[in-house]
């Protein structure tokens, strides 16, 4: 794996640069290696958006391509907001100008089709090939509609995920505006691991929000292949408080396990053709695997995911590629957007360090999750992360859930930093 | 009286001086309290302190330190910073506010 000649000849190039700087007094981290490097981010999503932004930050010298289909990002986190009616999309819409314009990463809008490790290029939808020394990949899910009978890819058209933002969100939104009062709104909340575990529940919770104004007789059924989810004492907790018996939860034990998908008839096979659970508005969100670049290049395992050295996010396939966000199998750490940015970061200090010719440092990372039950009444949950033994643990005795019982105050300072937590996480990746 | 007035000034310049040589150096590597710090900007940066959350880039480091180890020991009250801060030891601590309190 370690190539340590070559180690030891950037090494010596780094006490030059550190000498150098020490004359000139630069008040930027930056060392020759990492200074002549090119450096290329594939999606300008959480994970990707920051790992550009923090290589900049840390060694300005180095030049960052990011590329990204989309002009515009809208951001999952928001977009349940954006679904119960109360925020827009505009609200959850972020761009690149900054990235360029104040931070001076080359934004390059465009898909990567393939990349040549050996030769050290990607190439682009658009024909172009670009070459890199270290190639950072951020490429989020893509959907595994093989594992459910019945649907296709093709019909998200109909029956929206919503589990990446945009176009998606806009469409169940609207069908649930559309929807008439007394009907009935049906989840299929997805199998472990999927990107943002309390997701699922948090925009049950927040289309409940919206019925109860808007379409109080109707009704909300989530069938669940788990037995358990996140935060579900807090979530049930709102629930009740809010929204009595509006939404009924199926656990995979107990006939919540969707098996088949009819879906002209807009019904939910489960319990063994026992259950056929019947839509006005269906919303299907499909089990997930790494994003489909991931597994073009080689990078993924047998459950579709991108094993990586957790203490880098160096891909464990390749030398020169790190694979970070809901695409990477990162131990104890969430699928989720403050996952990501963290990661960003690692992988950040991670790649100017060793094209500096220096050791890794031992990461420490940290998660939160907020989640609306209501505008005003949000819950959370955090974690704290080390490097041990070969992955991302928890640190034992931090982190954990908010309190159980806690008034309602408490419940609205939380939605007041949920909101914080948004302008303050965009800020950061994008800003 | 004038003379040692000037000698201390010297004193001072030359500390000065190795003050900033030294950080020049240090900086020329990313250390762990930057890194650890930088997953604090996530909440913690000009944005978020529009919503109420203070900017720590402009924050005194003895009061970073202080308020992070009263959060861990269940000293200051918090909403979400005592699951965060029971996270890090001492030293931990101290190498983040040191890094935000060089600004
Ligand atoms: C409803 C919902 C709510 C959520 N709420 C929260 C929350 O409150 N807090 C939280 O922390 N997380 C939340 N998340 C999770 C969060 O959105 C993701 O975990 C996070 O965005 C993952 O970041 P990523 O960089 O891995 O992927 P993404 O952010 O999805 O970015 C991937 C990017 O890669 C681009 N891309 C893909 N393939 C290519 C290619 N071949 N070439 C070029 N570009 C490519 C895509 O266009 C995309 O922009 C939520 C998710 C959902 C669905
Ligand atoms: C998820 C967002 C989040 C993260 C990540 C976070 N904080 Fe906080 N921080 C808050 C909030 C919210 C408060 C207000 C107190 C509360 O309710 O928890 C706060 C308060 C503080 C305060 C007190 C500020 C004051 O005005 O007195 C300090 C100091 C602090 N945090 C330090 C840190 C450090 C150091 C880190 C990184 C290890 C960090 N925080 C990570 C959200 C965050």
């Amino acid at each position: 794996m370690h190539d340590f000649s070559r180690r030891n000849f950037l090494k010596v190039a780094g006490i030059t640069g550190a000498a150098a700087f020490t004359g000139i007094g630069c008040a930027a981290n930056g060392v020759q290696g990492a200074d002549k490097a090119h450096i290329v981010v594939v999606g300008g999503g959480s994970g990707g958006a920051t790992a550009a932004k923090y290589i900049k930050q840390f060694s300005p010298a180095t030049r960052v391509t990011l590329i990204e289909p989309n002009a515009t990002y809208h951001t999952c986190y928001g977009s349940n907001w954006v679904i119960g009616g109360f925020a827009s999309m505009g609200d959850i819409a972020q761009g690149y100008d900054t990235l360029r314009d104040d931070h001076g990463i080359e934004i390059v809008q465009d898909r990567v089709t393939a990349v040549d490790a050996a030769a050290r290029s990607v190439r682009l939808a658009g024909g172009d090939s670009m070459s890199y020394d270290k190639l950072v990949m951020s490429p989020g899910i893509d959907f595994r509609y093989d594992a459910m009978p019945g649907i296709s890819e093709a019909d998200a058209d109909r029956i929206p995920h919503a589990w990446k933002a945009g176009a998606q969100t806009e469409l169940l939104r609207s069908q649930l505006r559309d929807m008439p009062n007394g009907g009935v709104f049906v989840m299929v909340a997805p199998p472990n691991p999927f990107r943002c575990p309390p997701g699922p529940y948090e925009r049950v919770s927040l289309v409940a929000h919206y019925f109860k104004q808007e379409k109080p007789r109707s009704k909300i059924i989530i069938l669940d292949p788990k037995d358990a989810f996140s935060k579900q004492g807090l979530f049930e907790e709102g629930w009740a408080e809010h929204y009595g018996d509006m939404i009924e939860w199926r656990a995979g034990s107990e006939g919540g396990r969707a098996e088949e998908i009819d879906v002209d008839n807009m019904t939910v096979m489960a319990d063994s053709g026992f259950e056929r659970v019947r839509a006005d508005v269906l919303n299907f969100i499909p089990a997930q695997r790494a994003g489909q670049i991931a597994h073009d290049v080689g990078l993924t395992n047998d459950a579709g995911w991108v094993p990586v050295d957790q203490l880098t996010f160096k891909s464990e396939m390749d030398d020169n590629i790190y694979v970070l966000g809901d695409a990477s199998v990162a131990g104890a750490m969430p699928k989720s957007g403050h996952s990501a940015n963290n990661q960003g970061k690692i992988v950040a200090a991670a790649i100017v360090r060793e094209l500096s010719g220096q050791e890794p440092i031992n990461p420490s990372s940290a998660n939160t999750c907020y989640s609306l039950v209501t505008p005003e009444y949000a819950i959370s949950v955090a974690a704290v992360y080390q490097y041990q033994d070969g992955a991302m643990s928890g640190v034992d005795g931090a982190g954990g859930v908010s309190p159980m019982g806690a008034s309602s105050s408490v419940r609205r300072r939380e939605a007041g930093y949920t909101r914080a937590w948004y302008d303050g996480i965009t800020h950061d990746i994008w800003g | 009286m004038k003379k040692s007035y000037l000698y201390l000034a010297g004193l001072v310049a030359s500390l000065a001086m190795a003050g900033t040589a030294t950080q020049a150096v240090a900086d020329d590597e990313i250390t762990r309290g930057q890194l650890m710090a930088s997953s604090c900007k996530a909440c913690h940066n000009a944005a978020g302190a529009q919503q109420g959350v203070t900017e720590l880039s402009h924050f005194p480091a003895e009061i970073i330190a202080s308020q992070m180890r009263a959060f861990r020991d269940g000293d200051r009250a918090a909403t979400i910073m005592d699951r965060h801060a029971k996270g890090y030891t001492d030293e931990e601590i101290d190498a983040m506010a040191a890094y935000f309190g060089r600004f």
